[in-house]
């Protein structure tokens, strides 16, 4: 068990030609001791490159990573204490479970075999895998296999676990299962854990904390609520929450956002928050979009409905503004923006059908069209609400 | 245009195309078998190509000198015309270079093996500068032809080295002798040679490997020659099987540097293909039957390697 923290770290490489690529920029983050940290970013952020500069896999060109106050740029991977979980499982195809899982411990304790033994047992009880210690892992499911390689890293009992995107070869159920039980595991544990994915939905469901990167470079890191409610910039805005947010050009006329379709008017407070900018994002969640029945406040629009996803629980509704709406109406409804909303599944929407949004002030996100920052977020009264403190 | 004309005009098609496709079924299933009879053909053809020559061999061997003069090659010997005197002697004039070459394509088969083994993790499986260079070393090192090393690798053995003058202490002990400094000789000369090859055959399967397995035991807390040791080597058996088989049979198979580096038929240390070479000369003529009889007995130690290792070796090949 141990806090990490990562000061100012960067990784460069050298092309064949010469050129330089930065795969990860100056990354500050600490990971306090027991914490679940999950870092994401999309295919190429440097997530992975990040992880493995933690595991001793990458060296670091720059900056510093520490281990309980303890500087371990230059330690090798074997004397570091963490344990990792690949993509691949990476377990030895030619060992048994049980080998698998016991040759951790033999390389890197003084354990007798005895104790080694009795280690192993109880790990492969707790992971439900005592079944499967003396098959080999071409007999074992993918599902079993994953398993195995948690129990192997758990079995270490190491300071810090790192996982690489360890759910993204299951089928779809399992994941879902996985992504619980890994959570309850980690709990019961409180190992300091560092879990990358890809996956938006494991990153909101999973962590403490979430660390979203981009291009190498940090976004933000909150928990999942601050990260999906106030989002640092534009890509973290996008990137968290399915569907992901609606966004809008929109230029600051005399207090009022003008679009390509549509006008808002914003109310004093929310102008204190962009007055010096007028080149702005207007950003909505699918979610904080009403349906309503008639245009009754200058914040309510007509659109069309275009495609309706059912869900069940809910209905993802595709809609485009109606093109009567706005002054430029030639060749406007051909690059009309379409948008989502999320409804009640029980609510009923046909694709055609027209209907009047609503889209409430205390709602909206606004950010710096050209910095990507963001310069007002939703009210919090509600998003407050929605976490209680346990 | 009524509907059914064109129905009608449909199914009138339709028994065209079937007549044709039934003819058409004929012509391909005499077709058929016709290839097929022809493949058969040349299949028996080749057999024959390449057991002829083997059969030829054999009975041969089993052949009187008089015998040899009054059958055709080919066929077997009559009665009164088979003999087993000359395998016999076979044996007794090989069974001497038979230790010999035994006691160096052994040794340097193994250590071909484990050293090209070692070099090809070193080489693929670890990170380090300058790989690149080392592993283009290895790979010339696979293509320096024998006649440009024979007279430098003399001189190296009988100028500068003189195993048999600096290892003398050695003869005084039991089981060793003055020409198993030879032995030696050639055990570092094959080795020496067979690395590079075998460097690159366990490269080729070691690249295959997965780099997260590796990275996993390095984790796990293994050093570098324990990753080698308890992940590697097990997995590479079948690749030794591959790699002994071929590498015997070369070093077994070997004259040039018998030649050069033994020099004499009658030198102690004579390998099996040297003393082979002479087998059989005489002023009087060939003598067939002995020369095949020795052909055979030098030949009989690579074939039990072949069937010793062939399921290992089917395996290693699969990859």
């Amino acid at each position: 068990m141990a806090k990490t923290e990562l000061d100012h770290v960067t990784k460069r490489y050298t092309e064949r030609d010469g050129s330089e690529i930065v795969a990860v920029d100056d990354v500050s983050l600490t990971i306090e001791d027991g914490e679940f940290l999950v870092l994401v970013g999309p295919s190429g952020c440097g997530k992975s490159t990040t992880l493995r500069m933690v595991a001793g896999l990458e060296t670091v060109t720059d900056g510093e990573i520490r281990l309980d106050g303890r500087v371990i740029n230059d330690l090798p991977a074997r004397d570091r204490e963490i344990a990792m979980v690949f993509q691949s499982y990476a377990l030895y195809p030619h060992m048994t479970v049980r080998e698998n899982m016991a040759f951790g411990l033999e390389e890197a304790t003084d354990l007798s075999d005895a104790e080694i033994a009795d280690r192993v047992e109880g790990t492969a009880e707790m992971m439900d895998i005592d079944r499967l210690l003396d098959r080999t892992p071409s007999d074992l499911s993918g599902g079993q296999q994953q398993r195995v390689a948690l129990g192997r890293a758990i079995v270490r009992d190491p300071a810090v676990f790192l996982l690489d995107e360890p759910l993204s070869n299951l089928d779809a159920k399992l994941r879902g299962q996985m992504r619980t039980e890994l959570q309850r595991l980690q709990a019961d544990l409180g190992t300091t854990t560092i879990y990358v994915t890809h996956d938006q939905t494991e990153a909101m469901t999973m962590g403490d904390r979430i660390a979203i990167l981009d291009d190498g470079r940090l976004q933000q890191v909150g928990t999942p609520l601050e990260c999906y409610h106030e989002p640092a910039n534009l890509f973290v805005a996008g990137f968290v929450g399915e569907p992901p947010m609606n966004f809008f050009e929109v230029d600051l006329e005399n207090g009022t956002l003008v679009g390509q379709q549509f006008e808002y008017p914003l109310s004093e407070r929310t102008l204190a928050d962009v007055r010096d900018h007028d080149r702005l994002v207007l950003g909505v969640r699918p979610e904080a979009v009403e349906l309503v029945a008639d245009a009754e406040t200058p914040r309510d629009f007509r659109a069309t409905v275009d495609v309706v996803e059912p869900m069940g629980n809910e209905n993802t509704v595709y809609l485009a503004f109606d093109a009567g709406d706005v002054s430029e109406t030639a060749g406007a409804s051909a690059d009309a923006e379409t948008f989502v909303v999320t409804v009640s599944g029980m609510r009923r929407v046909e694709a055609g059908q027209q209907v009047v949004v609503r889209i409430p002030e205390d709602a909206i996100h606004l950010f710096d069209r050209e910095t990507g920052e963001a310069l007002h977020n939703r009210e919090l009264e509600t998003a407050e609400a929605a976490p209680p403190n346990f | 245009m009524s509907r059914e004309t064109a129905t009608s005009d449909s199914v009138a098609d339709r028994e065209t195309a079937s007549d044709d496709r039934s003819d058409g079924r004929i012509d391909r299933r005499t077709l058929a078998s016709v290839r097929r009879v022809g493949l058969y053909a040349a299949l028996l053809g080749l057999v024959a190509f390449y057991l002829v020559p083997v059969e030829t061999g054999l009975v041969t061997s089993f052949k009187t000198s008089e015998a040899v003069r009054t059958t055709l090659p080919f066929l077997p010997p009559g009665p009164g015309g088979a003999t087993i005197e000359k395998w016999q002697f076979a044996f007794g004039a090989l069974s001497n270079g038979m230790v010999n070459s035994m006691l160096f394509t052994v040794p340097s088969t193994l250590l071909c093996a484990i050293l090209g083994s070692m070099a090809a993790y070193g080489l693929t499986l670890v990170d380090w500068r300058g790989q690149v260079a080392v592993l283009a070393l290895f790979i010339a090192g696979i293509f320096i032809p024998y006649q440009a090393v024979i007279i430098p690798l003399t001189e190296f053995w009988s100028v500068w080295v003189e195993l048999d003058e600096r290892l003398a202490f050695l003869w005084a002990l039991p089981l060793l002798e003055e020409h198993h400094a030879t032995i030696l000789e050639l055990i570092v000369t094959h080795t020496a040679y067979g690395i590079p090859i075998c460097t690159i055959l366990f490269r080729a399967q070691y690249q295959t490997m997965s780099w997260e397995m590796i990275e996993a035991a390095r984790l796990d807390g293994a050093s570098l020659w324990r990753v080698y040791r308890r992940i590697v080597l097990p997995l590479s058996v079948p690749m030794f099987a591959v790699v002994f088989i071929f590498q015997f049979t070369q070093v077994w198979n070997e004259f040039l540097f018998s030649l050069t580096i033994i020099r004499s038929v009658s030198d102690p240390a004579a390998s099996v293909t040297l003393i082979l070479s002479g087998l059989g000369e005489a002023l009087e003529g060939v003598d067939f039957p002995l020369r095949m009889a020795g052909a055979f007995v030098s030949a009989l130690p690579t074939l039990i390697v072949y069937v010793l290792f062939s399921d290992q070796f089917a395996e290693g090949v699969r990859v």
